[in-house]
């Protein structure tokens, strides 16, 4: 993740496929001297995608937590449910997912959650997603200089019922989205969803020449698609990248609340 | 990428000091007969490396008094890559031909340094290979064929109903044609909840898959493979900063080479 | 006149002289906190089964190549309820155990239930996770074992990032490239777990005390296991039981038979 763009054989020697597999001391691998000192973070490998419909979003992440190449566990959930009035959220309404480093993520997803929950306390609602979306802004930003390490995508339905994706840098700049790929598989997730979301690239055959042609009108996706969508991008992730794989969690947010499932992956 | 008898091998068209766009036509595929030859990397090696092998091609055919197939021009690549080990090509080269005997597709990608990458699908090289990995692991499917003939002139409206069926069991899974088939049952105005259709048109779906393989003869096999290497790297390069600037893309038959130039984002 | 501003409203330097910096640092030294680990403790493994959890760890605390102190525990009861297995700094690990024992305590005297191994997992990781973002972290992976809330067998790991993360097996160090593919072929889900056997489960353990013995050159032949059960009414029924275990009967004999590598010819 530290290295989204560097592919350029110039920057880090000829190679050919990957560049930044992990290594364990990634100075000395430069023949640099390496400063003794502690490092608060790790990366926990892992990849989030979210995707926003008519009336619904979806939010779905992989299982795996690694650490170098290690496989730690093949079942640590990174998608939360977010702002119930109980321990087990099953009135929530709002989805978070975030990915990057596991302990940052779980103190901001526990810090949220909280929020949500004092903002229930003092204002007798719940809190809108675009509400807790600035929250979630405010709170990376807050420790702007010694960030979350995480890359958090938060959804839910906002006030007129359409689904709405948030995504987020490290540090709280955050934007609505139609779709967001996260972490580890982000860059081979992303495109995908570009053309197939988005239609980016898509043209009506025959609607002309040149810059006459036109492109492929946007509209929301159905559910089952959107489905479809996000299985086909872990399955090509799960493929390429190590650090993905072994499940596949999925929540799906709808006026009737939040379902969640669960789809093996490749384990390998 | 590797179609049904037939290969395509794509490249954008930008040349870039770092952040910095120099050129906006660099064409990095090279052909020399029916083997294509992509390099990606250091462009002063891109043009070395590319004449070296025009060099070496050539005095094969002198000697041998036949065109080079794709396999020895591989080994070609990988043994003289090999040659500067301690002292490299900054270069990741694709290899793309069809087998003259046989029509089978070969291609393959190398390292650096001439460690050969035999694959059955796709090979992916440059900076945006992330992106291509995902694209293409999405989008690429053995033996493509193009599925955008209007089935309702051909068979009965209910064989959609009975293959969404299929699709939502997970006994289909064919990107292009669920997404082909999606759309066309999300944009046609036919009713199809009607429940009746799924026992008729059930044995309908069986002739259709029973007859499908004549009808994939007359199916665009090239035609398919061009537009999932097009979109795969349109949409790949737009997601990496140094690429882009417009698309190459070669489709290799057995009896002909298309070369298609593609405008993309200028940006 | 003094033209440059930073110099206005302050004392004049030519009467009470120029300000002393050293006043803006309060220590001459800046403060230092546990940079790296100085004695420490190799791999922890454990592994559930279908009524309880097996934690295994050796008996030895190294400075760094060195077998300084070759008797010291690493698995530590709670509440004979629970067992936490202490890979790492063990200076750390003697003040998280001193820090637990009296928090122990305190609870006892409550009128709620023992702190089961989930609540357990969840104070060290808040307290792992605090230490770390003070720069200052306890040097620990720490596995956590016995019950959870619902009374069903707990296995988490808590090292000393904050990171948590539970699984039927879990090991650390070496013992999660050595052990762990040795617990998931037995154990790969929670399901595989649940029917394992108490005696299934402690076979599985000790053979990977063995394999980690054979191969990690900070381990040590004598080791301790824990057993966690449920605990039941009847004296000494249950609980934490942990005993001292000896391998016996090392041999290097499969040693010639392994070709491939090394500086073999033949």
């Amino acid at each position: 993740m530290s290295a989204l763009f560097s592919q350029n054989p110039l920057m880090n020697g000829p190679n050919y496929s990957f560049s930044d597999t992990p290594v364990s001391h990634p100075n000395e691998a430069h023949g640099e001297l390496r400063e003794h000192r502690f490092n608060p973070y790790t990366d926990n490998g892992g990849s989030t995608l979210a995707i926003a419909g008519a009336d619904f979003a979806i939010v779905a992440g992989d299982t795996r937590l690694t650490s170098g190449y290690s496989i730690h566990t093949r079942y640590s959930p990174k998608v939360f449910k977010i702002g119930g009035t109980t321990a087990d959220q099953k009135d929530a309404t709002i989805v978070l997912s975030v990915v990057g480093f596991a302990a940052d993520g779980t103190a901001l997803r526990e810090r949220l959650d909280a929020a949500c929950k004092m903002y229930r306390y003092r204002h007798g609602k719940p809190m809108s997603v675009n509400a807790a979306a600035k929250r979630l802004s405010t709170m990376l930003y807050q420790k702007r200089f010694f960030p979350y390490y995480v890359y958090a995508i938060l959804a839910g339905l906002d006030e007129e019922g359409k689904g709405a994706v948030y995504s987020y840098d490290p540090v709280g700049s955050y934007e609505r989205e139609m779709c967001r790929a996260g972490g580890a598989a982000a860059s081979l997730i992303m495109p995908f969803l570009d053309n197939q979301v988005n239609f980016k690239n898509q043209h009506i055959p025959g609607s002309g020449e040149g810059h006459a042609i036109q492109e492929r009108e946007k509209k929301p996706l159905l559910r089952e698609q959107v489905e479809i969508l996000v299985k086909d991008a872990f399955d090509g992730a799960v493929e390429r990248h190590i650090e993905v794989g072994d499940g596949l969690q999925m929540m799906v947010i709808t006026s009737q609340g939040v379902e969640e499932h669960y789809l093996p992956l490749k384990k390998d | 990428m590797v179609g049904k008898d037939c290969v395509a091998i794509a490249c954008d068209l930008r040349l870039g000091l770092q952040a910095l766009t120099v050129s906006n036509n660099f064409p990095k595929i090279f052909q020399y007969g029916d083997v294509l030859l992509g390099l990606t990397g250091l462009a002063t090696d891109v043009a070395t490396v590319s004449d070296l092998f025009r060099y070496k091609v050539n005095m094969y055919r002198l000697r041998e008094e036949r065109n080079i197939a794709p396999s020895t021009f591989a080994n070609l690549v990988s043994s003289s890559l090999y040659e500067r080990r301690f002292g490299p090509y900054f270069v990741s080269p694709v290899v793309a031909g069809l087998d003259q005997k046989t029509g089978k597709p070969f291609i393959c990608g190398f390292d650096s340094i001439g460690c050969i990458d035999f694959a059955k699908d796709f090979i992916v090289s440059g900076t945006a290979t992330e992106q291509l990995f995902g694209m293409c692991e999405s989008l690429w499917e053995p033996d493509m064929v193009r599925l955008d003939l209007d089935f309702r002139t051909l068979f009965p409206p209910g064989i959609f109903f009975y293959m969404m069926i299929l699709l939502k069991n997970g006994q289909l899974n064919h990107d292009v044609e669920c997404s082909t088939i999606m759309h066309i049952i999300c944009t046609s105005d036919l009713n199809f909840t009607n429940a009746s259709y799924q026992s008729t048109f059930a044995t309908g779906f069986d002739e259709f898959f029973a007859n499908n393989l004549n009808l994939l003869d007359d199916l665009q096999c090239p035609e398919d493979l061009f537009e999932t290497i097009s979109q795969a790297l349109l949409n790949a390069v737009d997601r990496d900063a140094l690429s882009g600037w417009g698309a190459h893309v070669y489709i290799i038959e057995k009896d002909k080479v298309t070369k298609r130039l593609l405008k993309g984002r200028q940006d | 006149m003094d033209h440059r501003p930073q110099n206005w409203g302050r004392p004049r330097d030519d009467i009470y002289g120029g300000y002393d910096v050293s006043y803006m640092a309060p220590n001459a030294e800046p403060n230092t906190h546990t940079q790296s680990p100085v004695v420490t403790g190799t791999s922890v493994v454990a592994l559930k089964y279908k009524d309880g959890v097996i934690m295994a760890a050796d008996n030895l605390a190294s400075y760094g190549s060195l077998a300084r102190f070759p008797s010291v525990q690493r698995l530590m009861p709670f509440a004979d309820t629970s067992v936490l297995g202490f890979s790492g700094d063990v200076s750390d690990m003697q003040y998280i155990s001193r820090h637990l024992t009296s928090l122990s305590i305190d609870e006892a005297y409550g009128v709620q239930d023992p702190l089961n191994a989930a609540n357990l997992h969840r104070y060290l990781s808040k307290l792992l996770y605090s230490r770390r973002s003070k720069f200052d972290p306890l040097w620990n992976n720490i596995l956590i074992a016995g019950f959870d809330s619902d009374d069903k067998p707990f296995l988490a790991s808590a090292d000393l990032l904050g990171t948590t993360y539970s699984s039927p097996s879990l090991a650390s160090g070496y013992g999660s490239m050595l052990a762990q593919p040795i617990m998931r072929k037995y154990a790969s889900t929670e399901e595989d777990a649940a029917k394992l056997t108490k005696e299934q489960a402690i076979k599985i353990v000790k053979e990977c005390m063995k394999v980690l013995f054979y191969r990690d050159a900070r381990s040590l032949d004598k080791y301790s296991l824990a057993v966690v059960t449920r605990k039941s009414g009847e004296e000494g029924g249950g609980g934490v039981q942990i005993t001292q275990e000896k391998l016996e009967g090392m041999s290097w004999k499969f040693a010639d038979r392994i070709k491939g590598y090394g500086t073999q010819t033949v």
